[in-house]
């Protein structure tokens, strides 16, 4: 294994190094008692010193050539400066790790950096890619090196193969350097995660000695904190008043100038959409997108409103650190319960029972947010004295006591929300909550109380702030799924107030307002998970730079065995996708309706234009798609080679429709809206596609017909090249009717009609005698053959008309007269064939009588 | 026929998307690279005509004859004579 070989002595050399180093901290760790000692030391001392160099030197001269050790150049050179620089950001990041080691936000931070690092670590070493491509290719143009006892080569090649191979060699120590960097790098980011972890479970699992907390020092603690936190604030206020008065003033001004905007605002507009009409009978999705809403867009509201106001008193300076600190806090515990309460009165909605989501009796309702709004600001104000307690440096016990107090209070709420009974049964008896939420509540409540009476304060607080913040985004959240997934129901998405804009403004089939339904929904759905995600991951102790991590692996991809998949990817295609495609649509009907409209282009070569030009974009736009989406369009080429004769087979038929639908669109037989007859279907074109044809037959029935069908059999087309065309109107009059006479008639009325052209002019037929009938024609051109039914029943109307006023009368078959029924054969024999007798006696005697009369002469032929 | 478009589609993907950087040994002997991936060192034996996938998103390589190069994945080295070639 040659890579071995070659990296052995540089293993060696070091380990050589190491072991040296610790002979040497073992020597000089001894301690000097007197003289001689000092001066054994001394001598060990330059022995370790020497065996280092020999050590170095050694592992030098295996590891490289000697003229390796001259100074690097070019490329090399360059990049190990660079390489350098990332060492020392990487010595630099180590130490942040180690001093910032109980800071979680900072981690993350330094991982990241740490990450952006591995990056630029690879970015060098990839950069010598071009040189080592370069050097390999020429020494392979040298040939290979001349074996022993092979005659020598010449001195130029000699020379020139030696710079290569310095410079490679060059170039690999280098590239050694970066590799070990990386192997470095990475085990920092390893050990960012493992101090994370272990910070994590030690903050969540710290237990406190209660004892210390509830000891009789306690309240005089509480009270001196108490006093400090007054004195800091007046100190503050008294700062305010004497120097920045005028500054908090007209931050107050606008501040409250926002607020008084929000209101009015809020109030006209957004209460006016979100108003619940308690004499309505609002349905499902009405009910849950109300109180989606009315949950989100005024906690959105106040939400800006605060950002706003801190904004502004930060930037006037009027906030000194801790009283910043204060004053988010006490924004955060005022928004926190302005949130709760507006979700619980959303869903709850104890004032108009027709829009509870859940259906619970008024009174419980009431109750229940009244719970909800105090957990909230007990947790609010758990938060906030934490912040002050920190501020003040308080001592332990009123941290824990504070804690203590907070997660039993929690605690106690929610196993009051359990034992609230909200539904009533139909004779007015309080029923509980399923025994599944109960047991729930009951079990988190139990949970928050003793861990915090065990002293596992941190935990209490955890799972309390979580039971109450995380539980209120996730309700949120819900509603918001359940409300996209109820308005992908059928027709629900006609019935909301967007599905009658479209509906109105364009005029939308139900069947298209139910596809914006079904994709309103995944919109929403997309959102919900893209807006609370994060604000729930945010709740469990991830920081930002978590999910700019998470985002980076996204972007990246992940793998599935070799199959590398990534999400951003082919989002970025679907997204190009998409912009190609509208692109394609705009460009279409542009040039339909904008170039070829004024250019008083013929419909048929539009409609081909259009088509034509529809099928290039959504290729094009296909195309473009799928190289974003990082999927290589050679692979395509490769396997439509190997599946052609596959797809030859199997798809002839499609590609035969392919092939004559481009045909049908060059040649142009016919278009759109012309009347055709292709086999026994006749009807109207609706849409020339690119496998089939759509042809609406006069029962209005559609027919598909394949293309390949059109191109390869007769196609008769009535309105081709102009509407003109021929109708007849066959009719039979009586022997024994003047001709001459119904010919005048006939004629006469067909001129006399107003569709019918004069030019070719009507022409009356006399096309034969039957039996029964004279048999007349009347053909007449018509402007537009599609008025041939109703001028063929203009003509009948007026032929009937006309012929009873001149007395001709219409020839028809002599219905058939029914024949005397035959004497059926009788049951009673003796009668019958008495009857037969006598027939057979009267015939006998009719002959007889005949033959008595004489015989009349024929005349004479001559 | 969907059946058919979908397999094409389904082919297309997966031979589209191989982002990883691969390793084909065209000699007759068996050869070892050493890729650095992550925080590890790892030897990879590829037997004479064999192609082998790693490193999906950037490493380090020690090629049989002792040269290094970085790869930043979606690459295919080429191993001839012990010598390799990247493209």
């Amino acid at each position: 294994m040659p890579a071995l070989d070659i990296m052995r002595p540089i293993l060696t050399a070091k380990g050589c190094i190491s072991q040296s180093i610790s002979v040497k901290l073992r020597i000089s760790l001894g301690r000097p008692t007197n003289r001689c000692k000092f001066h054994m030391s001394l001598v060990r001392k330059l022995i370790a010193l020497s065996f280092v160099l020999v050590c170095l030197l050694a592992g030098g001269a295996f590891a490289q050539d000697p003229q390796d050790r001259q100074p690097l150049s070019g490329i090399a050179a360059e990049q190990q400066a660079a390489i350098e620089r990332l060492s020392t950001q990487a010595d630099r990041l180590e130490k942040d790790i180690n001093t910032n080691s109980e800071d979680d936000v900072r981690l993350v931070e330094i991982r990241l950096a740490l990450e952006d690092l591995q990056a630029d670590v690879l970015k060098s070493g990839v950069a010598f890619r071009p040189t080592l491509t370069d050097i390999n290719a020429k020494l392979e143009a040298l040939g290979p090196a001349p074996k022993d006892g092979a005659p020598a080569e010449t001195d130029e090649k000699a020379t020139q193969r030696a710079a290569l191979s310095k410079e490679k060699s060059q170039i690999n120590q280098v590239i050694g350097q970066a590799e070990d960097l990386l192997v470095r790098v990475n085990g920092l980011v390893n050990k960012i995660a493992v101090i994370r972890r272990d910070l994590f479970a030690n903050t969540l699992m710290k237990r406190y000695q209660l004892r210390s907390a509830i000891g009789p020092d306690v309240g005089e603690a509480v009270g001196d904190q108490v006093s400090m936190l007054s004195r800091n604030i007046s100190a503050w206020f008294r700062f305010v008043v004497r120097f920045k008065l005028q500054a908090a003033l007209v931050a107050t001004f606008f501040a409250s100038l926002v607020g008084v905007i929000f209101y009015v605002v809020g109030r006209r507009v957004i209460a006016r959409l979100l108003r619940k009409d308690p004499t309505a009978d609002p349905d499902y999705l009405s009910r849950l997108s109300a109180a989606f809403w009315s949950t989100l867009m005024p906690s959105i509201a106040l939400l800006l409103f605060l950002t706003l106001t801190v904004a502004l008193y930060q930037s006037y300076n009027v906030l000194r650190g801790d009283i910043s600190d204060y004053f988010i806090g006490l924004l955060q515990i005022f928004f926190t319960c302005f949130f709760v309460n507006r979700l619980s009165n959303a869903i709850l909605s104890p004032d108009a029972p027709n829009w509870r989501l859940v259906k619970i009796e008024a009174q419980p309702a009431r109750v229940l947010i009244w719970l909800t709004t105090a957990a909230a600001l007990v947790v609010g104000l758990d938060r906030f004295t934490g912040i002050v307690t920190e501020s003040l440096g308080s001592p332990l016990s009123v941290t824990i006591l504070k804690g203590l107090f907070a997660a039993l209070l929690v605690g106690a709420l929610l196993m009051a929300v359990g034992s609230v009974k909200p539904f009533a049964s139909e004779d007015g008896v309080a029923r509980p909550w399923p025994s599944w939420f109960r047991a729930t509540v009951y079990v988190l409540g139990t949970a928050t109380i003793l861990s915090a009476l065990t002293g596992y304060i941190s935990l209490a607080q955890f799972v309390s702030r979580q039971v109450v913040v995380t539980g209120a985004w996730v309700a949120t959240a819900y509603i918001g799924l359940l409300a996209s997934r109820a308005i992908s129901d059928e027709g629900a998405f006609g019935s909301t107030s967007a599905g009658r804009w479209i509906k109105q403004t364009y005029d939308t089939e139900d069947s298209k307002l139910d596809q914006l339904g079904v994709l309103a929904s995944v919109l929403i759905n997309l959102l919900i998970v893209f807006a609370f995600l994060p604000v729930i991951l945010f709740q469990w102790g991830f920081q930002a730079g978590d999910m700019a991590v998470w985002m980076r692996r996204l972007g990246a991809g992940f793998q599935i065995g070799t199959f590398t998949f990534s999400p951003l990817a082919i989002l970025t295609g679907i997204i190009v996708f998409g912009i190609g495609y509208s692109v394609t649509r705009w460009f279409q009907s542009w040039i339909d309706g904008t170039v070829m409209a004024r250019g008083r282009v013929d419909i048929g070569v539009r409609n081909s234009i259009r088509t034509v030009v529809g099928y290039a974009g959504m290729a094009i736009a296909t195309l473009i798609g799928i190289s974003a989406a990082g999927l290589n369009l050679s692979s395509f080429a490769l396997i439509a080679g190997g599946l052609s004769l596959g797809i030859g087979f199997g798809l002839q038929n499609i590609v035969s429709n392919f092939v004559s639908g481009l045909i049908l669109l060059v040649e142009r037989p016919f278009k759109v809206g012309d009347w055709v007859v292709a086999g026994d279907v006749s009807g109207t074109v609706r849409k020339i596609s690119v496998r089939a044809t759509e042809i609406e037959t006069f029962q209005r029935q559609t027919v598909m017909l394949p293309n390949s069908q059109l191109i390869n059999n007769a196609v008769g087309n009535w309105t081709h090249r102009n509407r003109l065309g021929r109708i007849e109107v066959p009719v039979g009059v009586i022997h024994g009717t003047d001709p001459e006479h119904v010919y005048r008639v006939l004629l006469e009325l067909a001129r006399g009609s107003q569709l019918i052209l004069k030019n070719p002019e009507p022409f009356v037929l006399f096309t034969g005698f039957s039996e029964t009938a004279m048999n007349f024609e009347i053909r007449v051109f018509l402007a537009d053959i599609s008025n041939g039914s109703s001028v063929q029943n203009e003509l009948r109307f007026g032929i009937v008309r006309a012929f009873l006023r001149e007395g001709i009368e219409i020839a028809h078959t002599p219905r058939p007269t029914s024949a005397p029924p035959s004497a059926s054969w009788s049951l009673d024999d003796d009668k019958a064939e008495a009857q037969f007798v006598e027939r057979i006696a009267k015939r006998a005697d009719e002959l007889v009588e005949e033959k008595r009369k004489p015989r009349r002469r024929k005349p004479d032929p001559a | 026929m969907m059946k058919s478009i979908a397999f094409t589609l389904a082919m297309a993907l997966t031979g589209g998307s191989a982002m990883a950087a691969s390793a084909v040994n065209l000699d007759s002997e068996t050869r070892t690279i050493v890729v650095t991936e992550g925080g590890n060192r790892q030897q990879i034996d590829i037997g004479p005509g064999e192609t082998v996938d790693f490193c999906p998103s950037g490493c380090f390589v020690t090629l049989p004859n002792g040269d290094r190069e970085a790869l930043t994945g979606g690459e295919t080295v080429e191993i001839s004579g012990g010598a390799a070639k990247i493209k």
